[in-house]
């Protein structure tokens, strides 16, 4: 149990802004590029797009520093099992984008024996960001999207963990 | 710059495969600009140990190994050769049968063709006598079938059909 479990502070709804703020304008990412996605995730990090000003840093260097991934391009079957296991090495509270028709659904690769269709099969995803591939504009939308998601959360129900945990076998 | 003997025109190298395997060399053409043979299962380690270590040939470049499901004709073993010194490039087919599709295994004649051989076994499920390690490349260690044969059924498609156009596989040749 920590402070944000035990106080009421976090009921005030200037306190619940306040923490929200904080958070949304502070997101380490995971890069997760697996195909030509990667190209224009790493694009929007660079100075043109320079995704930076929105809060969104470049690039964490393993999963536990991370609080956003980005999974960006084609996941197959055989990959599956090592993003699992990168997004569950993120601590809370962790969002995750799905970055890319391929990661979004499988997109050209619909009908494919080796590729996932839809990464959000494997891990919960916050935001869907349509293309093939997106530009780095939409990416910049969907951290905005992402932003205005955080903005309004609870913050100790998603602290919980109960938000991020693995979709229950059907 | 010392010179090297230039390429064989790709009829002049189906030619002398043809006087040298005769009646083994069951289809000799020349296809998009190079010599394609079809030989026998039984002369075909023969016929590639010729197009490597035959000056004339001297095709000491593996580009790949593969294969092609040709339905009720059966698997055929694709093998692409190039000579890195006279330039020229030849391709060599073979038929794997049909039932548990066998084909010889080249990969000590070319090191190179280990794992194309190992990718062609997992993807076709054509088995390589003699390889030396034929266990899977690519696929998943619990994948089942083998996906690239034409009667694998694709479970994407068995809920939703192709939204295009059959395509007839037909190319040029």
């Amino acid at each position: 149990m920590g402070l944000i479990e035990r106080t009421p502070l976090v009921n005030l709804q200037p306190v619940k802004f306040l923490l929200n703020w904080g958070r949304k304008y502070s997101l380490w990412v995971m890069n997760f590029g697996l195909a030509c996605c990667a190209i224009e995730l790493i694009a929007t990090s660079t100075s043109k797009h320079d995704f930076i000003r929105l809060g969104v840093i470049p690039f964490a260097h393993g999963p536990r520093q991370a609080d956003l991934l980005v999974v960006a391009g084609t996941v197959t079957d055989k990959m599956a099992p090592a993003l699992k296991r990168v997004y569950d090495q993120i601590p809370d509270p962790k969002y995750t984008i799905s970055f890319g028709s391929c990661s979004n659904c499988g997109g050209p690769y619909w009908d494919s024996y080796s590729v996932t269709k839809g990464v959000d099969q494997i891990i919960p995803v916050d935001v869907y960001v349509p293309g093939c591939p997106p530009r780095p504009e939409a990416l910049l939308h969907g951290i905005i999207k992402l932003q205005e998601k955080i903005a309004h959360e609870d913050i100790r129900e998603k602290w919980s963990g109960k938000l991020t945990g693995a979709p229950a076998p059907s | 710059m010392a010179s090297s003997p230039g390429p064989l025109p790709p009829a002049e190298i189906t030619r002398r495969l043809q006087a040298r395997f005769g009646e083994d060399l069951l289809e000799a053409s020349v296809a998009l600009g190079q010599a394609v043979v079809r030989v026998t299962p039984e002369r075909y380690r023969e016929l590639v140990g010729t197009l490597r270590d035959d000056a004339e040939f001297a095709c000491d470049f593996l580009d790949f190994v593969s294969a092609v499901d040709r339905g009720e004709d059966g698997m055929e073993v694709v093998v692409q050769l190039w000579s890195t010194s006279r330039r020229h490039q030849v391709r060599v087919k073979v038929a794997a049968g049909t039932d548990e599709p066998r084909a010889r295994s080249i990969s000590d004649l070319y090191p190179g063709a280990n794992w194309h051989e190992r990718e062609t076994w997992e993807l076709f499920g054509i088995d390589f006598e003699g390889h030396p390690q034929l266990v899977k490349l690519l696929l998943p260690e619990q994948f089942e079938g083998h996906p690239l044969r034409k009667d694998f059924a694709l479970t994407t498609r068995l809920a939703k059909p192709w939204p295009g156009e059959e395509t007839t596989g037909e190319g040029p040749e």
